[in-house]
């Protein structure tokens, strides 16, 4: 006890600084709501739901969000959060729980995580990753803003958890809610009729990025250029799916842009002009809105289509 | 197969047996996350104020599990397995329970933690860049200190991280042996760390950490060629030490398991309990850089100094370490080091190796994905 005595003497020179940054704090101005979301998607959502929310960004279509850093500039975002929006299903496991401990933030601990809302596909239950099984995500595949349905489901789920944190805002946030599900379903249905020559096609795809577009499109990824999930192509890997790929060549190749293009180009260089090469951003940028989501489906669709000339 | 080799192997196969037992509840419900990690090394020779054997030799190892009790409490464990001298030294190194909901950005932690000084001890030494920790951590802190105590953190609300952090300690697991009791009270800690991105590529942090030492040391007593750094227990201390910290780190894009480079520089000064004392006692300094050129391999290089007094005689000791890291995927590392400690003088560092050649396989299972900035 004679040691807390002791700190406490102490205490007196940081506790003026301590005091001084609190006034600090204390006399700003009424902050905006603040949203940390873990991925532009969600942002994006935000942004739709309360168009005057100061919103965090976590990660940007050039990154790959299950390997970010737990930055110290992404700790003082979440410190400053009222909501934090993820993915969850273990997307964020090697960044997200220090970011929650170290930013000592109680109003973010509850995460909203869009996992918890859709169907997950291929989940793997009781599966243990080992250090030779690569990423497993025993939940299932994580990447779900790919199907455009789902992006419904997580717009209902947090335009509820909004309301419940901003009583006053709640007759706005059911309006926007309710214009965006309208909206995205007459897009849904314009998509879907769009999409039908892309029904039953195949192609060959890195990782299990786009699951969810495919099984959306009715399209059969028939490679993972990936030997193992999460582990980068390996030459040997790109060998043996080239036979299999050559005898029942897909319709293209398919990378997202925050992954290396070099194992896709090797691979359509051998499979002959007849299959392209497609890069495409898996997920939106940064500052989009409602726009931005419906674009960005919009060009995914396109660039699929570019490549269905029989 | 000698029979220290022996108490190796049987060690290293315990903890394999451990882990596949917790690794088959490694998905457990309510966020409790199971983890182990093996860390086997060999050294052609000792470092002076080193840590591991001569030959073969278990690391940093460690059984940890962790999860919420509640909403508001989050608890650890952790239980560490390593080889000193030839003996299986086990160890439990943390035991705390911390707060997750308190207002205004504090958090209040307490039980047996590694404290929050300078940049790398926090961190499970398995994951370093290097096979040993810098001599400053070596020599002042026993490699790796954590203790039994209690910490108050205050995170600001502002855009530009910064924390403050206080910590007190019993101080029995950096200084053993004491002198005199009255005025043994234990250890305090005062930590400031600031830091930012400067784009989307390249972010740093600065720390600034305050020890005051109210445990003076029984005897310093050094047998040159003994392994005399125990892995709990500062090797030299003070009454108060002054530390800093500063790192910067540049990744393409922010994709840091593709590629990226981290350059870390800590300084320590140690000074002497007697305050009429003009200067500092002991002094050291550790620069080091890690480069990451894919996936799959690291390159590093670091440079230490280190100078203690004892009253009568000043000790100096340079290291350098060059390392190369194979990583299969991001739960295994092969690493190769090449140490040497040049220009010792003194009485302290008679056992200075003028080179070491390292072998490390570090191989993780389950909850260890996480790691700090």
């Amino acid at each position: 006890m004679h040691t807390l005595f002791k700190w406490r003497c102490r205490a007196a020179g940081l506790r003026m600084v301590f005091v001084t940054l609190m006034g600090m704090w204390m006399a700003g101005p009424a902050a905006a709501f603040t949203v940390f979301a873990c991925e532009p998607e969600w942002a994006a959502l935000t942004r739709v739901m309360l168009p005057d929310a100061r919103v965090h960004v976590a990660t940007h279509s050039a990154q790959d969000p299950h390997h970010i850093e737990a930055r110290p500039a992404l700790i003082a975002q979440l410190r400053q959060a009222d909501l934090a929006v993820c993915t969850g299903a273990s997307l964020e496991a090697g960044w997200l729980p220090m970011l929650l401990q170290r930013s000592g933030n109680a109003r973010v601990q509850d995460v909203l995580f869009a996992s918890d809302h859709v169907n997950m596909i291929d989940p793997q239950p009781g599966a243990i990753g080992t250090p030779w099984a690569g990423d497993v995500h025993a939940e299932g595949n994580p990447h779900v803003h790919l199907d455009p349905r789902n992006l419904l489901l997580v717009a209902n789920a947090l335009a509820a958890r909004l309301q419940l944190q901003i009583p006053a805002e709640k007759v706005a946030i059911e309006q926007r809610r309710a214009a965006f599900e309208a909206r995205w379903k007459s897009q849904l249905a314009r998509w879907q009729q769009r999409a039908v020559p892309l029904r039953g096609r195949q192609v060959a795809a890195q990782h299990t990025t786009f699951g969810y577009l495919w099984d959306w499109l009715g399209i059969q990824q028939t490679a993972d250029l990936e030997p193992k999930p999460g582990m980068a192509p390996t030459p040997g890997h790109l060998q043996r799916l080239l036979s299999g790929l050559q005898a029942k060549p897909p319709m293209a190749v398919v990378v997202a842009s925050y992954q290396d293009p070099r194992p896709g180009k090797w691979l359509t260089g051998q499979l002959g002009s007849g299959v392209p090469l497609l890069v495409v951003p898996a997920t939106v940028s940064e500052d989009a809105d409602a726009e931005g989501l419906l674009r960005w489906m919009d060009s995914l669709l396109g660039s699929l289509l570019g490549v269905t000339r029989p | 197969m000698s029979t220290h080799q022996h108490k190796i192997t049987r060690s290293a196969m315990l903890l394999m047996a451990l882990v596949a037992s917790g690794a088959s509840q490694a998905q457990a419900e309510h966020g409790w996350e199971f983890g182990a990690v093996l860390d086997a090394g060999m050294s052609s020779r000792p470092l002076a104020v080193g840590t591991r054997d001569q030959g073969l030799q278990l690391g940093h190892s460690d059984l940890s599990v962790s999860g919420p009790l509640g909403k508001n409490i989050q608890a650890q464990l952790t239980a560490t397995f390593a080889t000193e001298g030839g003996k299986l030294e086990k160890s439990l190194e943390e035991a705390w329970l911390e707060t997750k909901a308190l207002p205004y950005g504090l958090q209040v932690r307490g039980g047996r933690f590694a404290s929050q000084i300078g940049y790398l001890n926090q961190q499970h030494p398995h994951a370093d860049d290097f096979v040993e920790r810098p001599l400053l951590y070596r020599a002042f802190l026993g490699g790796h200190w954590n203790d039994d105590g209690l910490r108050l953190n205050w995170t600001a609300p502002t855009n530009m991280y910064l924390m403050l952090g206080m910590e007190g300690f019993r101080g029995k697991r950096l200084v053993g042996d004491v002198v005199n009791t009255p005025g043994n009270t234990g250890v305090t800690t005062w930590v400031a760390k600031l830091g930012d991105d400067l784009s989307r590529s390249q972010s740093w942090q600065l720390g600034l950490s305050h020890i005051r030492n109210e445990r003076e040391a029984l005897v310093e007593e050094h047998v040159p060629g003994e392994a005399h750094a125990h892995a709990h227990g500062a090797q030299f201390t003070g009454g108060k030490t002054w530390m800093m910290d500063a790192t910067w780190k540049w990744a393409p894009q922010g994709n840091n398991r593709d590629q990226q480079v981290r350059l870390t520089f800590e300084t320590a000064r140690v000074y002497a309990h007697n305050t009429d004392a003009a200067g500092d006692m002991h002094r050291a300094h550790a620069l080091a850089l890690a480069w990451r050129l894919n996936p799959n391999w690291e390159l590093g290089a670091r440079t230490d100094w280190l100078r203690v007094n004892a009253p009568d005689d000043e000790s100096r000791l340079r290291e350098h370490a060059l390392m190369l890291a194979w990583k299969p995927s991001h739960m295994q590392t092969l690493r190769l080091q090449y140490t040497t400690q040049r220009g010792a003088t003194g009485d302290a560092f008679l056992d200075a190796s003028q080179r070491s050649v390292q072998l490390q396989y570090v191989l993780a299972f389950g909850a260890h994905g996480a790691h700090a900035f």
